[in-house]
């Protein structure tokens, strides 16, 4: 199982969890509704485009409503910590929620109740409060911006509002730089997945590839593309291609995404998810050898 | 300095005591102090009296106000501003917004990881800059305070005038 947790901008939503279903525009998970606009909702469909590209089980999901109060993310961190080894996903994808050191150390426990410890992959606030709370490298994968990483770097920052200036600085070219001095400040994950004008994928602080075609500048102000990556990579994952594989494969599909869907600043993040089969279909099996079959919903590797 | 649960809270203090006439800033609390998400209003520590009478006649909450000097950190202040043409984007820390320039209309926000960022997102998008509210007032976090810092930006660029 993939599960699938985060926040949603829906003032006083009470969690749900259940299993992802697309309904025209929106998503639902067990009775709510939720929109594919920028945060969770992007990143889940984004995974639940390439599940069932693939014909794999879709995503589970745990969301609830928070628009910034907290309420609903201590109440998200309450449930993951008394569930998840219960549910002992095989991928464990953590977004939006009010970032807290403590309970994100508690929920970093409760992970090592499960059957096989679950790929868990972190994006936004969770990345954030991982970073923070000094666990990062007990998560397998983290897909921060240019800006993230030099969060990442600066060993005082809890917050990406507090990273040192020199550090915000920084040019693309100083992401390897950066993630290196993340990896030795302990504040990253096993793989970095660094989006950008050129997205690095490093493991261990070496540089294992780099994706910068097509470029699409235009990605970096549309609300949403980050999530979509994350999501992408998740499902990759599940998958089961190796996570440095999942990263390669999402960095280049998001941006073909947005070629497909001739992107400029002003277009909105579900034009680009809707592109994602098309990619898939003209694309995926050239660059994973995981190759749709067709007929029967079920996917194949070849 | 002054400390409280939340950053909602230091955001509005900061606003009722630069209009009172104080010369405060924000800032991180010391490390130990920190949960994830905060914000503390360094102040000068003589005008506390003033301050505290302040604080408690308009009823804004907080957990208290402390002497403390060393280990705070200031808030990132630089703003980097891209030219798409018809568009421009300004950014601040990790947030990003997107305007027309012709319009001023805002087309995109993007970055971000608090949970007010998706919420904002939705408040924002599709209307003009100079008819919203700012992301500092209906914000709670610190994504949302850096976003407010590219909207006051963006404010100052005086975008869709001409049009208006």
């Amino acid at each position: 199982m993939m599960l699938i947790a985060g926040t949603v901008p829906i003032k006083g939503m009470p969690l749900a969890v259940g299993r992802v279903v697309r309904e025209g525009e929106a998503l639902a998970i067990d009775s709510q509704r939720i929109p594919c606009t920028q945060g969770t909702g992007a990143m889940i469909s984004a995974a639940l485009a390439t599940t069932a590209y693939l014909g794999l089980e879709a995503p589970r999901a745990v969301i609830v409503g928070d628009v910034g109060e907290g309420r609903g993310s201590r109440e998200l961190y309450r449930y993951l910590v008394d569930n998840v080894a219960g549910l002992s996903p095989q991928v464990l994808a953590l977004h939006y929620w009010l970032p807290d050191m403590s309970q994100t150390r508690q929920l970093c426990e409760a992970v090592e109740g499960c059957k096989e410890r679950p790929v868990i992959i972190a994006d936004a606030a969770s990345m954030y409060s991982a970073k923070a709370a000094g666990v990062a490298e007990g998560f397998d994968i983290f897909t921060p911006d240019a800006t993230e990483i030099a969060f990442l770097a600066d060993p005082n920052a809890t917050h990406p509002a507090y990273i040192a200036r020199h550090l915000f600085e920084s040019d693309v070219d100083r992401v390897p730089e950066l993630a290196r001095a993340a990896c030795e400040n302990h504040g990253a994950a096993k793989l970095l997945l660094v989006k950008g004008a050129v997205d690095y994928v490093i493991k261990d602080g070496d540089v294992l590839a780099t994706v910068a075609e097509p470029s699409m500048p235009a990605l970096e102000a549309i609300g949403g593309t980050g999530d979509t990556v994350t999501g992408l990579v998740a499902a990759l994952t599940y998958a089961e291609l190796e996570p440095q594989e999942a990263a390669i494969i999402a960095a280049r599909a998001n941006r073909m995404a947005g070629k497909y869907a001739q992107a400029t600043p002003a277009t909105k993040v579900k034009d680009i998810i809707a592109q994602f089969p098309s990619v898939f279909k003209d694309y995926l099996c050239q660059w994973s050898n995981v190759c749709y079959i067709g007929g029967d919903g079920k996917d194949g590797r070849s | 300095m002054v400390l409280f649960t939340d950053v909602q809270h230091a955001m509005v203090t900061e606003k009722a005591l630069k209009s009172a006439g104080y010369l405060v800033r924000l800032v991180a609390p010391p490390p130990e102090l920190r949960k994830g998400c905060d914000l503390a209003v360094e102040i000068n520590l003589v005008e506390k009296p003033g301050i505290e009478r302040l604080l408690n006649d308009r009823g804004l909450a907080y957990i208290g106000i402390d002497p403390i000097k060393i280990a705070t950190a200031p808030l990132l202040s630089v703003v980097k501003v891209t030219d798409f043409g018809d568009w421009i984007m300004v950014k601040a820390g990790n947030m990003k917004i997107t305007c027309e320039k012709a319009s001023g209309v805002i087309v995109n926000v993007s970055g971000g990881g608090c949970p007010d960022i998706p919420y904002l997102h939705a408040e924002l998008i599709d209307r003009r800059i100079s008819e919203v509210p700012r992301p500092k007032d209906i914000g709670f976090t610190l994504c949302a305070l850096n976003l407010d810092r590219a909207f006051d930006e963006c404010l100052t660029l005086r975008l869709g005038e001409d049009e208006a």
